[in-house]
């Protein structure tokens, strides 16, 4: 069921943070059509190891598609180019014998290289803690039934929520913008009645902490949804946009 | 005083703000296309609405400050936004695919409007302020048509006629974007309606573009010729 | 041989939590302060923890392999969280939550601590909720329940299949809320290398930070572990890639007992093993087994196509040796029939090694549209994975390591018998015996984090001063040195194998031997094979690269090096344990058809194994349970 193809790389190699970057080619023969583009990667290392050079350093970790921990850009789309798939759920099925393929990190200011396909994410978890959450201690909590939720709310609140942080959105805006990562986390709190209370304090400084770490602007070019390993809509950036506009009509 | 200012807004703000100085610049445009349709109904009606809005001076003046400022804060921020941009993404991708529904038209932003900006300069020495009763203003019946003159004339050469086109076309796709950009820029989005506005978007764009374009083409096809 | 002291408190089962935690000592808001607490992990149980210490007004500082907190495994479950709310009005309660985790267990945990499990369960969905995590719901706006394997009433919540994101989103969101208030400090990227005990007590940890390769000394006045569990000591199995024992293994070297590591939980519905090349499994959800028959061909070594297999040629064997669960029985069950069945040479696919799960039944007699809006997701993954239509072909399935039970030691008060070392979530072994039930591992993570550990450790915390260390001491600078060392032993190696061609032959050995089932000789062979894996890793292993930046061979080497270690005490603990319970398996202790069959005369302990030095056997100690309340019965699936 399963044959092998074989595949000539494209792979960007940087040592450290203060390193300019290369890119290197490498062979990759034998590949099996049934692995996922990681175990490939896992090959060519293991390979590189036994020849004494050093492995190819790249994010991954639970490699079912939700951690959001690999990423990467594969000719030039990030996850590669299933729709909606992200890069441990890409397999090779879907590549050619003989290809050649480009594998980039994710390129950003507010993403450093640190080292070879390894990009450094913190800029997000600065976003998420300038005020993407609700600010409710533990124990003061109320019965969990007091408040009903709107079906309608709970599911489109779910469907912002499933942003698994991974970046690609980032990736695949022409001006590196971070607007889909952030709309998400403001729609999905928003959505919800809990959310309320700090709604207009929470997208301020979302959007403000999003601003300083070097992100570009939104222009509505809709790649960032179409990159998205989890499908999340843009109209989430619209109904940050919305937030942010009562936000500073009331400030 | 203006710039620093405008300089010191969020990345969502500016945004704003060239969005509604966009839809100004719109419903500009739209006002001046249906002045211009006026030529339809041939050299008297067209001269008459001309005067009728010379007639509106000094309060013209304002209109023409206001719009004026509009149009440099748009250009302003969006030289600012675009230039932000660039700063976002030091090292290139080798490898690149366009993405996204409106990757084109929006990359494309830019571009369009500096073919606008110029545009611009170049149509208010070309009709703006020309001389309404000048050589330019005469036809081949040797009368002076006043400013259907001065428009027929340009438009009758067809080097004219094709740059005119040209930047109209560029000016029907900054639009195609920005219309439906200005509705996600503000925060209108709905499953149903959003997507309509998209299309609509595109057809409006495309129906100013044809609007503006259809005079030299009417000069070209002899239809604005004074029997 | 001494008894180890669960330190479980006096009085009826039902008070126990309530009067003991009246009871627990305080620590002065002004001097909380003043008290450093270490937290290593930030998944549920220690995103949580980590949160809701900082809140309290201590000093936390929290660290995580990864490049975020966000990113632990506790994000892959799937399925959901129990609670006892009773929303159904089907019956439920606390007491039912309880027996039905303890029964699932298999009568080899604590009342009290399970008892308390079920206790707290309510208030973790009411401090979710708060927090923002979007519930299904039903259209009222009222949250949703399902049903879920082991248990009678539908007490699950659930955010569509992503409910441990969910969940440690915020968890995760609660910490970050923290970091900015400026009580909690947030170490990504750092690995813990090993525990710093002084004067009999845990004081700090050494870390290696994965960027930069510094190694650092961290001091605290108690040491929270909640690194999770040690599934990928067997190389294949659906934790993350980077899930690790390092942390708790180097803790039990430095004197915590480790108990139970045989229980070992493997899940039935995993995708099989398609080559050699493969790095992880993944688990399709349970729920697929509701309309799904397990069968496979009748005849040994059948090559035909499953649609050329006639009806009578199929061998649905789950239905057939129970006909009253039949595809429903719960995991162990159905996973051990599965490896029956290959065993006998009956397994189907290009290895051998698979069931079918077969759905066409259901999708003919519901509807191919009805069967994709139940379980559209699964089959879309499915063929993302294997690139097989499950509408139109039955899908393969075989059993994979999921979860452990096992895990350090711990009291009632979660502290383990090192005094201020916590141990949280599934890296303890405390509250599921010898079998989890599903969506009990979100419940049992969240409950030590949000609402257990923040009352016992302050009242560790009150009798100790603070600050009694820092890094200067010469436990760190000893510590610190020797993790450097086994870096640069390692790194000097240069052998000829790759860590992952070690950590592959463990995983295989210990499938084998240690795996669904489990044998007296096969286990005394892994015992001898072990060893000599351990002696060839730490003489022919490849280690490219250097200390002194991002190295992940070098990362899981080390991790490797402990599994390697590690290895024997499980299989010294499976061959210890002469009987057959929940994940536990022996073959010598059956019943004539086959079922597991418990030794409760024997075997009513927990099994906590206390390091006497590399190569030495460990000695054993044994916590006994005391059933009061429940009688240890015998699980009955036919």
């Amino acid at each position: 069921m399963s044959n092998t193809i074989n595949l000539t790389l494209h792979i960007w190699r940087q040592k450290n943070l203060n390193d300019k970057g290369r890119f290197e080619v490498y062979k990759a023969a034998d590949i099996d059509t049934d692995m996922s583009f990681l175990e490939m990667l896992d090959v060519v290392n293991e390979r590189l190891t036994k020849e004494g050079k050093e492995p190819i350093a790249f994010d991954h970790d639970c490699r079912e598609g939700i951690c959001g921990m690999c990423a990467g850009v594969v000719n030039g789309r990030p996850h590669g180019h299933l729709p909606q798939t992200t890069l441990c759920q890409l397999h090779l099925r879907h590549f050619k014998d003989n290809e050649t393929i480009v594998i980039e990190p994710l390129r950003s200011k507010a993403f450093p290289v640190v080292k070879d396909l390894v990009v450094d994410r913190s800029a997000f978890d600065r976003i998420i803690a300038s005020g993407g959450f609700i600010s409710v201690k533990t124990g003061a909590a109320p019965e969990a039934h007091t408040v009903p939720i709107r079906r309608e709310n709970a599911e489109l609140a779910m469907d912002a929520a499933a942003c698994i942080g991974c970046g690609a959105c980032v990736a695949a805006c022409p001006n590196a913008s971070a607007m889909l990562f952030v709309g998400a986390k403001v729609s999905h709190i928003k959505l919800l009645p809990q959310g309320q209370i700090e709604a207009q304090e929470r997208v301020r400084k979302m959007v403000a902490q999003m601003d300083k770490e070097g992100f570009g602007n939104c222009s509505n070019a809709y790649a960032c949804e179409a990159a998205c390993p989890k499908g999340i809509s843009v109209s989430t950036i619209a109904r940050m946009n919305k937030e942010y506009f009562a936000a500073k009509l009331t400030e | 005083m203006v710039c620093p200012f405008l300089c010191a807004q969020s990345s969502i703000q500016k945004k704003q703000i060239t969005a509604v100085t966009g839809l100004f610049l719109i419903l500009f445009v739209l006002g001046h296309l249906a002045g211009n349709l006026f030529i339809y109904l041939g050299h008297e009606a067209f001269n008459g609405y001309a005067q009728k809005l010379a007639g509106l001076r000094p309060g013209l003046y304002l209109v023409e400050t206001v719009l004026l400022l509009i149009f440099l804060i748009h250009l302003y921020l969006t030289a600012l936004l675009v230039w932000e941009n660039r700063q976002a993404r030091p090292v290139a991708y080798r490898q690149w695919q366009m993405i996204g529904e409106h990757s084109i038209a929006s990359r494309l932003m830019p571009w369009t409007g500096t073919v606008i900006i110029a545009f611009v300069v170049w149509h208010l020495r070309d009709f703006t302020f020309a001389d309404g009763d000048g050589p330019r203003s005469i036809l081949s019946d040797g009368q002076s048509y006043g400013l259907y003159g001065v428009v027929y004339n340009a438009f009758a050469d067809p080097w004219h006629s094709a740059l005119y086109i040209l930047a109209m076309a560029a000016l029907g796709f900054h639009l195609s974007h920005g219309i439906q950009s200005f509705a996600q820029t503000l925060g209108f989005y709905h499953p149903r309606y959003t997507p309509l506005i998209r299309k609509m978007s595109n057809g409006l764009g495309l129906l100013i573009a044809l609007a503006y374009s259809s005079i030299p083409a009417a000069v070209a096809l002899g239809c604005l010729a004074v029997r | 041989m001494e008894m180890l002291n669960g330190k479980i408190p006096a009085g009826p089962l039902k008070d126990k939590w309530t009067s003991y935690k009246a009871k627990l000592r305080l620590v002065n808001p002004a001097n909380k302060r003043k008290y450093r607490i270490i937290v290593v992990g930030t998944g549920l149980a220690g995103a949580s923890a980590a949160a809701s210490l900082s809140e309290l007004g201590y000093n936390v500082e929290v660290f995580c392999i990864q490049d975020s907190p966000r990113r632990a495994h506790s994000i892959s479950a799937q399925g959901g969280i129990n609670a006892a709310k009773n929303y159904p009005n089907d019956g439920d309660s606390v007491y039912r939550l309880f027996y039905d985790t303890i029964k699932g267990g298999d009568f080899r945990s604590r009342e009290a601590n399970v008892y308390r499990l079920a206790e707290v369960s309510n208030g973790i969905i009411d401090q979710c909720v708060a927090q923002g995590v979007p519930f299904a719901r039903e259209y009222s706006g009222y949250l949703d329940n399902r049903s879920f394997g082991g248990a009678q009433v539908s007490r699950t919540f659930y955010a569509r299949g992503q409910t441990g994101q969910q969940l440690l989103l915020g968890a995760y969101s609660a910490l970050m809320k923290e970091s900015v208030r400026g009580a909690v400090r947030i170490f990504p990227r750092t690995e813990m290398l090993d525990l710093v005990v002084a004067d009999g007590k845990a004081r700090g940890i050494v870390t290696r930070h994965l960027i930069t390769g510094k190694i650092e000394a961290h001091a605290a006045d108690a040491v929270v572990l909640a690194t999770g569990g040690y599934s990928n000591v067997f190389y294949l199995s659906t934790n993350a890639k980077a899930c690790n024992m390092t942390a708790i293994w180097r803790a039990h070297k430095k004197g915590a007992f480790f108990a139970n590591p045989c229980f070992t939980q493997i899940h039935p519905t995993c995708i099989p093993v398609h080559g050699d090349y493969q790095s992880k499994l993944t688990l399709m959800s349970e729920s697929l087994r509701n309309d799904g028959r397990v069968w496979v061909p009748k005849k040994k070594g059948d090559v035909r196509r499953p649609s050329e297999i006639p009806e009578e040629e199929r061998d649905y064997f789950l239905e057939r040796k129970y006909p009253s669960f039949g595809n429903l029985v719960p995991r162990d069950v159905a996973s051990r029939n599965a490896k029956v069945q290959c065993d006998e040479g009956k397994g189907v696919g290009t290895t051998g090694q698979a069931v079918y799960l077969d759905l066409g039944e259901s999708i003919q007699r519901l509807g191919a549209g009805e069967i994709q809006e139940r379980y559209g997701n699964l089959f879309e993954m499915y063929e993302r994975i294997t690139g097989v239509d499950a509408y139109k072909e039955p899908m393969m399935i075989y059993p994979a390591l999921h979860y452990t039970m096992g895990g350090l030691w711990v009291d009632y008060n979660l502290m383990s018998n090192l005094p201020g070392l916590f141990v949280i979530g599934e890296a303890n072994f405390s509250d599921h015996g010898a079998n989890r039930l599903g969506a009990s591992a979100l419940m049992q993570g969240l409950a030590d984090g949000y609402f257990i550990l923040p009352y016992t450790i302050g009242d560790y915390l009150a009798s100790q001063p603070w600050g009694k260390t820092d890094t200067d001491a010469f436990e760190f600078k000893a510590a610190q040195d020797e993790a450097g060392g086994r870096i640069q032993q390692l790194l000097n190696l240069k052998g000829h194998k790759t860590v992952d061609e070690f950590h592959r032959e463990l995983g295989r050995l210990l499938w084998d031997k240690c795996g669904m089932s489990r044998r007296e000789d096969g286990l005394k062979d892994a015992l001898k094979k072990i060893p000599a894996i351990r002696e060839e890793f730490w003489q022919d292993v490849c280690v490219p690269g250097t200390g002194e930046d991002l190295n992940q061979s070098l990362e899981r080497a080390g991790r490797v090096a402990d599994f390697l270690e590690f290895a024997e005490v499980m299989v010294l603990d499976a061959l210890h344990r002469r009987e057959s319970c929940g994940g536990h398996f022996r073959e010598e202790s059956q019943t004539p058809d086959g079922e597991a069959l418990r030794d409760d005369a024997h075997f009513s302990y927990a099994a906590a194994w206390e390091f006497q030095g590399a190569g030495k056997e460990p000695v054993l100690h044994k916590e006994e349970f005391h059933f009061e309340e429940v009688r240890p019965s015998t699980r009955s699936y036919k």
